[in-house]
């Protein structure tokens, strides 16, 4: 790696500058970040150094309290310069961030439109051909991708952001969002809700992984078909996505009650319980269709249903 | 031998008794430290809630306390900083203040004074029984967004609502009172322009007050419909929508902010010119950048909502505005660094917190403009990165703020001074402790720690987290000197002048601490420093 590029990534891996983007509008917020940090150090050099200087030489060495500095009450020229010098730098951050500004919107004609629906507490994505997925979203590289972020009207306001790609967008009870990201990079790429949203706000990670655009195409397919006949995993990513969260990685009970033969013993019960939720436990599954419902429920009949394994 | 003298007895009326004195009063200065120390107590509260936050985050995967404890520490520890420790000190040191500053007897309307009071202690009494609710205390977060806060069982945020109502009735009335005392009961000469600088900020936190206050309350009221009554102003399945109340609550909420630092910038306008022996550099600009201050706040508040998708048209003009506030901050920050250029600074407790003030303010400045351009606001909003924002402008302005005013004006108010030497330990602790504690979470925020989660899992967060606990128990340190402080100083101390630091305002003429009726006469104002007027002319000086 040559010497820029790795200090810059060590930068962002301490924090000291936004998460490295990998987005063409993530690289447009980073640019106004760099911009208005090169101003606010002058700014704050041009405030701190001063303060510093004037504390060292005017300090009181030993004189009385009533010897009074020289009794200046104002200077209208410099009090001028010091507002209109603060109006000039703030035109230009301002000016910089609308030029920035019309590029953070992707929209490109072609792009993939995926619905994200933010839950208590995970987040539900369906793609153009009826594919769902929970918590992680597969998305192609070099193409943009269009998120319409909403939530259930029955639920609250949860946020939805992946630092490397976009800036946050609000998933908000009955209306909808949109932001863009184009993936410049395979790889998967990490977020968590950052509107606080209730018990287990904190278990409400998101990640998105950027693969080939040309497997992608295979992938969401297969995804499709195999939901539709029943042959997918759809109901481990419900699981491990939705369950987990509160009864535990292995269902061993953490929030909620451990997940054993008798809980899962009834399909009607399950579904029941998911969809009207049941004291602390948020209506999971209200709004699922059969075939999501039927996922999970096979899952866990499977997974801790008479005759399966101890503990899964 | 020496004869025995008979103490005259008088039959004492019950109301003028130890305790039932307090709670009788009608005085400003009574009903000001009663306020100052209620204020106090909240905020050693609240900061051990800080404490247990800080605890709790102090690595990964830490289980001290429950989701629900968590919650509920944070939303507390929120309501309380602002509802019950910054708003009302200021109403404390307001009342002590402003009527012995305009060289007034006493507040316009003396009982609406008490009942303020009293309110604000029913406020945060109903505030903190939510405790004990059934289902524990709010936890919601102290913006109790809908339909979050709609939807949370037990009664812990019904009491922070009713709670909230009652501190904002509170407010309104001492606003009002401020409000008609400034205006009507200045003493012969007291121009506007020879006004101090704190009652200046006072006048524009009142007006703020009044202005907003009854926006937070039909918010709250609609809020608790939607709890209790059959409404559904905010719940989108009845056709409500969960965007008004953020647009209620911070129509209020952003005021709010200048609320609780303008009188934090009157109090070092008035502790830097008596430290530096000089005047303050340009009065107007500093007494005319509060009004802008003030007036711009009114019209910046949905800079909260930058991620709920306003669109770019008032994303943009609210970028604008919040910018704009910039400039007249920017104008006291020089003009306070001006005051200071050739003077006779002296170190002394109240200074070191007014120039700690200037450093870390123009830090919580400087973090206000990144978080204004709401691109990038869009990458650190409701992260740690906006938790160090406005702790830089709370903590670092308003706390440090008040604690130089409490350093300053403890001799006027209780007649003896706090220790200079435990409060210059108690201003590096917190300098420190501040510092250390806050500034690591902008690069928390920078990678992407959310606010208001309970635990984390991602190690790389861990260095800066356990900074930031380390610098909480410093400044924890610090407070703990600083009540050590006040214990020696109503042991130990010597009993204060009338005008220890030879200050410029009126309260310094009078007794410390002043009689009920404070002044026996007042000198007629010929400046915006009648005491320094009024020093010259005794050491017959020309003024």
């Amino acid at each position: 790696m040559p010497e820029p590029v790795a200090t810059a990534a060590l930068l962002a891996a301490s924090g000291l500058t936004p998460v490295k983007p990998e987005s063409p509008n993530a690289e447009r917020i980073s640019d106004v970040f760099w911009f208005i940090t090169f101003f606010a150090i002058v700014i704050f050099l041009v405030v701190a150094v001063p303060l510093v200087v004037f504390i060292l030489r005017y300090r009181n060495r030993g004189r009385p309290r009533h010897e009074e500095g020289p009794q200046i009450i104002g200077n209208t020229s410099l009090e001028i310069a010091w507002t209109a010098a603060p109006v000039i730098i703030l035109v230009l951050i301002a000016g910089f961030t609308l030029y920035k500004l019309p590029g953070m919107s992707l929209e490109a004609g072609n792009e993939l439109e995926v619905q994200v629906v933010g839950r208590q507490f995970y987040w539900q994505y369906r793609y153009p051909n009826g594919a769902v997925a929970i918590n992680k979203l597969v998305a192609p590289a070099d193409r943009v991708v269009k998120l319409r972020i909403t939530a259930p009207d029955y639920d609250v306001i949860h946020s939805y952001w992946v630092p490397a790609l976009f800036g946050k967008m609000d998933a908000i009870p009955g209306r909808t969002n949109e932001v863009e990201f184009k993936g410049t990079k395979v790889g998967t790429y990490r977020g968590q809700c950052v509107e606080f949203c209730g018990l287990q706000h904190a278990a409400m990670k998101n990640e998105i992984q950027v693969i080939p655009a040309e497997q992608f195409d295979t992938w969401v397919s297969e995804q499709a078909s195999g939901q539709a006949s029943g042959q997918s995993d759809l109901g481990e990513q419900e699981f491990e996505g939705v369950c987990a969260t509160c009864h535990g990685d292995q269902g061993q009970g953490f929030i909620g009650p451990a997940l054993s033969a008798a809980t899962v013993s009834s399909p009607q019960s399950v579904e029941q319980i998911i969809r009207e939720g049941r004291n602390k436990m948020p209506p999971v599954g209200r709004g699922w269709s059969d075939e999501q419902v039927q996922a999970l429920t096979g899952y866990l009949t499977q997974r801790f249903g008479q005759g399966s394994q101890p503990g899964g | 031998m020496a004869s025995r003298v008979e103490t005259p007895v008088y039959p004492v009326p019950w109301y003028q008794g130890r305790v039932a004195s307090w709670v009788t009063t009608v005085d400003h200065k009574r009903i000001g430290i009663l306020y100052i120390l209620t204020s106090l107590i909240f905020f050693l509260a609240g900061g051990i809630l800080a404490l247990l936050i800080r605890t709790q985050l102090i690595a990964t995967d830490v289980d001290i306390f429950s989701r629900d404890t968590y919650n509920e520490l944070f939303t507390m520890h929120g309501t309380t900083m602002v509802f019950l420790v910054v708003v009302p000190i200021f109403a404390g040191f307001a009342n002590f203040l402003v009527p012995l500053m305009i060289g007034a007897r006493d507040v316009a309307f003396p009982r609406l004074n008490a009942l303020s009071y009293w309110l604000f202690l029913l406020g945060g009494v109903i505030l903190y029984s939510s405790w004990f609710a059934q289902g524990g205390a709010a936890k919601a977060g102290w913006t109790a967004y809908p339909p979050l806060s709609v939807e949370t069982v037990g009664n812990g945020q019904d009491l922070w609502i009713v709670g909230l109502h009652v501190l904002s009735l509170s407010s309104l009335a001492g606003a009002i009172n401020f409000l008609a005392t400034i205006h009507n009961m200045r003493t012969a000469g007291m121009t506007w322009m020879r006004l101090p600088l704190f009652v200046w900020t006072i006048e524009i936190y009142s007006a703020l007050l009044v202005l907003v206050l009854p926006a937070l309350s039909a918010g709250l009221t609609m809020l608790l419909l939607d709890r209790q009554g059959w409404t559904h102003f905010f719940l989108p399945g009845d056709g409500g929508d969960p965007l008004l109340y953020q647009h209620v609550f911070w129509f209020f909420g952003h005021p709010e902010v200048y609320v609780m630092i303008l009188p934090a910038m009157g109090i070092i306008s008035e502790v830097i010119p008596v430290f530096s022996r000089k005047p303050i550099f340009g009065y107007k600009a500093v007494a005319f950048s509060t009004v802008a201050i003030g007036f711009y706040s009114l019209l910046v508040w949905a800079h909260h909502m930058f991620a709920v998708g306003l669109g770019w048209g008032l994303d943009i003009w609210f970028m604008v505005a919040s910018l704009i506030i910039a400039v007249p901050t920017g104008v006291k920050i020089f003009n306070w660094l001006a005051t200071t250029w050739r003077g006779n600074l002296i170190f002394e407790t109240p200074m070191l917190f007014s120039l700690g003030f200037i450093a870390v303010f123009t830090i919580g400045g400087l973090s206000g403009i990144y978080v204004a351009a709401f691109p990038f606001d869009w990458q650190v909003h409701d992260t740690y990165f906006v938790v160090a924002h406005f702790h830089y402008v709370l903590f670092g302005g308003s706390v440090f703020g008040i604690f130089a005013a409490l350093y300053y004006w403890w001799p006027k108010m209780f007649g003896r001074y706090l220790n200079d030497t435990l409060g210059k330990w108690h201003f590096w602790l917190t300098f420190i402790g501040f510092n250390l504690a806050f500034f690591p979470q902008h690069f928390l925020g920078l990678m992407g720690m959310p606010r208001r989660i309970y635990t984390y899992t991602d190690s790389s967060w861990e260095v800066y987290n356990l900074l930031s606990t380390i610098g909480s128990y410093v400044m924890g340190v610090g407070v703990l000197v600083f009540i050590a402080n006040v214990i020696w100083a109503r042991r130990r101390s010597p009993r204060a002048v009338n005008d220890p630091w030879l200050g410029d305002t009126l309260e310094w003429f009078t007794t410390s601490p002043p009689p009920p009726h404070n002044f026996d006469k007042v000198p007629y104002v010929t400046s915006s420093r009648p005491l320094r007027d009024l020093r010259r002319r005794l050491a017959g000086e020309r003024v």
